[in-house]
């Protein structure tokens, strides 16, 4: 689905990413973690092809991804930043339909099947009954999910998504990553996404991508991956891991 | 629909009002003259058809082309206090005025538009080189630059009239903007440019949506962002330096016509740029209407005609979107 190889980008002399090389399969839940400033929400800008990537370093299904074209992408991959500017006021149901965009032409308006998807997006992100508000009114949780259902608008098997968990209180970060998590598992949709809190990306996500100073320093099972050593290594905690009913925790000493 | 009515009924009163006023019955004749091809060597024809008549188009192009630059600035740039004159047009437009009343080509090929449009578009492509790194261009580097451009060259026009105290009132007076001299010649040049810029703004208006919730994001939606930012400011700066090169540096059309619709249509630029286009033009010759019969037979500045109006709506502006923080 997702084929990175030899991949490598800097600002500058400032190296950011330096020769990554890794595959997600479709239908993957993957957590994307490391300390801040290792690189994470520049790989996800590079497979989304919002910065300039190298020719032949980051391959979607297959075709090198700098040979689509932008709307070809943006049916492929959907992209929800960190940070959106609210400087005009559009409304949640604006903001959803302009998930479409990829579908159409300049000059063309919404047809009736787009507005059919916005209202089905937003019925699952449970944001309908907020579709006259202005995004710009909203709570953080709120507009996460007005965002997810723009991504979901998109109809794209990838989703890349730069910490969708961050300024949601803890109520918020579940419904966010269930939410998450069902699509992928209902829709099949390649779903990566950047998180913070180990305990939350070790109960909901598969597989984890581990980042530290610019280069992977672990793929594989999130479960397998979320050592002791590898915290205490790349974060610099001292944490235990404990199983409690089943589910396992970390706890920092 | 209604604004199509709106800009017809301003445009009559328009042709009926002036030094000398004609009645509704008066102004259809003439026209239905002109259009029918019958001799017609009254004054009314003369004054109707070459004077009052392409003053009020180019106004109307003018108003337009303000409006819609206004529009598409505000998004590309993301900013709601830009107008069509950051990107130093006006300042430039301005230099290249005083320049050539201060040499004395006031008129002909050689005259005041053409050196005003050669300035203004000189000035706008030494910003964009400064201001454009590699082959991205920085939004808020371009638009400090502008305004530094601007406050250079304002300082120089200052220091020209200073020298020159004699040709002062000219350029002022141009600077403030006025059709007094429009003519059918200036529509002409004026017209296809605004054409022009105005279906491209229309082309591109759903994706100045997408660029409103950043540029990031517009390209994961499917936007040619940096493509499709060059594309608009190309045509909508060389339609407002043709504009502008023509009447002179008229304020707040540019900036205050697109914030009204939005508080009434909201932020769709689908709806914001077309409404631009009517909203503007009416507005200008309204204003413009009121500049030359207020004082009849002075004619005021048609620049301190929208500020008058313009300014108060501003500052409403303002002090709403601080209730907002």
């Amino acid at each position: 689905m997702i084929e990175v190889k030899n991949l490598s980008y800097s600002y500058g002399k400032k190296i950011i990413i330096e020769d990554m090389s890794f595959a997600i399969s479709q239908g993957d839940f993957c957590a994307i973690m490391g300390p801040n400033g290792c690189g994470k929400t520049t790989l996800l800008k590079c497979i989304a092809n919002i910065l300039p990537v190298k020719t032949n370093s980051i391959f979607i299904n297959g075709k090198d991804s700098t040979t689509y074209s932008i709307k070809k992408l943006a049916q492929q991959i959907a992209f929800v930043p960190q940070h959106t500017p609210l400087d005009f006021e559009f409304s949640a149901f604006e903001t959803v339909l302009m998930g479409r965009n990829p579908y159409q032409t300049h000059l063309q308006n919404e047809s009736q099947k787009d507005w059919d998807i916005v209202e089905e997006c937003m019925k699952k992100t449970n944001t309908w009954h907020l579709r006259f508000a202005p995004l710009t009114e909203m709570s953080g949780g709120e507009m996460q999910r007005v965002l997810l259902a723009r991504a979901l608008a998109q109809q794209t098997p990838i989703m890349l998504l730069d910490e969708p968990l961050s300024n949601l209180d803890i109520s918020h970060q579940f419904e966010i990553i269930k939410l998450l998590r069902e699509i992928s598992q209902n829709e099949k949709k390649t779903i990566l996404l950047i998180v913070h809190d180990p305990n939350i990306a070790i109960r909901y996500c598969k597989t984890l991508l581990l980042l530290h100073n610019h280069r992977i320093v672990y793929h594989g099972d999130i479960e397998e991956g979320l050592t002791v050593q590898n915290i205490k290594d790349y974060f610099g905690v001292e944490a235990m891991k404990e199983k409690i009913n089943n589910q396992t925790h970390i706890i920092y000493k | 629909m209604a604004l199509t009515l709106l800009m017809f009924v301003a445009v009559f009163v328009s042709l009926m009002l002036g030094i000398t006023s004609f009645s509704f019955s008066e102004v259809i004749d003439t026209l239905i003259n002109k259009v029918t091809d019958t001799p017609d060597n009254s004054i009314k024809n003369t004054v109707l058809w070459n004077l009052r008549l392409p003053r009020i188009v180019l106004c109307l192009l003018v108003g337009a082309a303000l409006s819609v630059c206004g529009a598409t600035y505000q998004s590309i740039f993301r900013n709601p206090l830009t107008d069509p004159y950051i990107l130093g047009i006006s300042s430039g437009a301005s230099l290249g005025a005083a320049i050539s009343i201060l040499l004395g080509f006031d008129t002909g090929l050689f005259g005041i538009g053409t050196i005003a449009l050669l300035t203004a578009l000189l000035t706008v492509l030494l910003i964009y080189k400064i201001a454009s790194i590699g082959n991205r261009m920085h939004t808020s580097t371009l638009l400090l630059t502008g305004v530094c451009f601007t406050f250079l060259i304002t300082a120089i026009i200052s220091f020209l009239m200073v020298l020159h105290q004699d040709k002062m009132e000219k350029i002022i007076f141009w600077t403030m903007g006025s059709f007094a001299s429009a003519s059918w010649n200036d529509v002409l040049v004026v017209a296809p440019c605004v054409i022009v810029g105005i279906c491209v703004a229309i082309y591109y208006s759903k994706d100045l949506n997408l660029l409103l919730v950043g540029s990031e994001t517009a390209k994961s939606l499917g936007v040619d962002v940096e493509k499709i930012k060059k594309h608009l400011l190309f045509f909508t700066t060389l339609m407002v330096a043709f504009a502008v090169s023509s009447c002179g540096v008229i304020g707040f059309v540019g900036l205050i016509v697109p914030h009204c619709i939005r508080l009434v249509v909201g932020a769709d630029n689908r709806l914001v740029v077309p409404y631009s286009i009517f909203v503007g033009g009416i507005f200008l010759l309204i204003c413009d209407t009121f500049s030359r019969t207020i004082l009849q037979p002075a004619e005021l500045p048609v620049g301190s005609i929208t500020a008058l109006a313009g300014a108060p709506m501003f500052i409403y502006l303002l002090y709403k979107s601080k209730k907002q923080l």
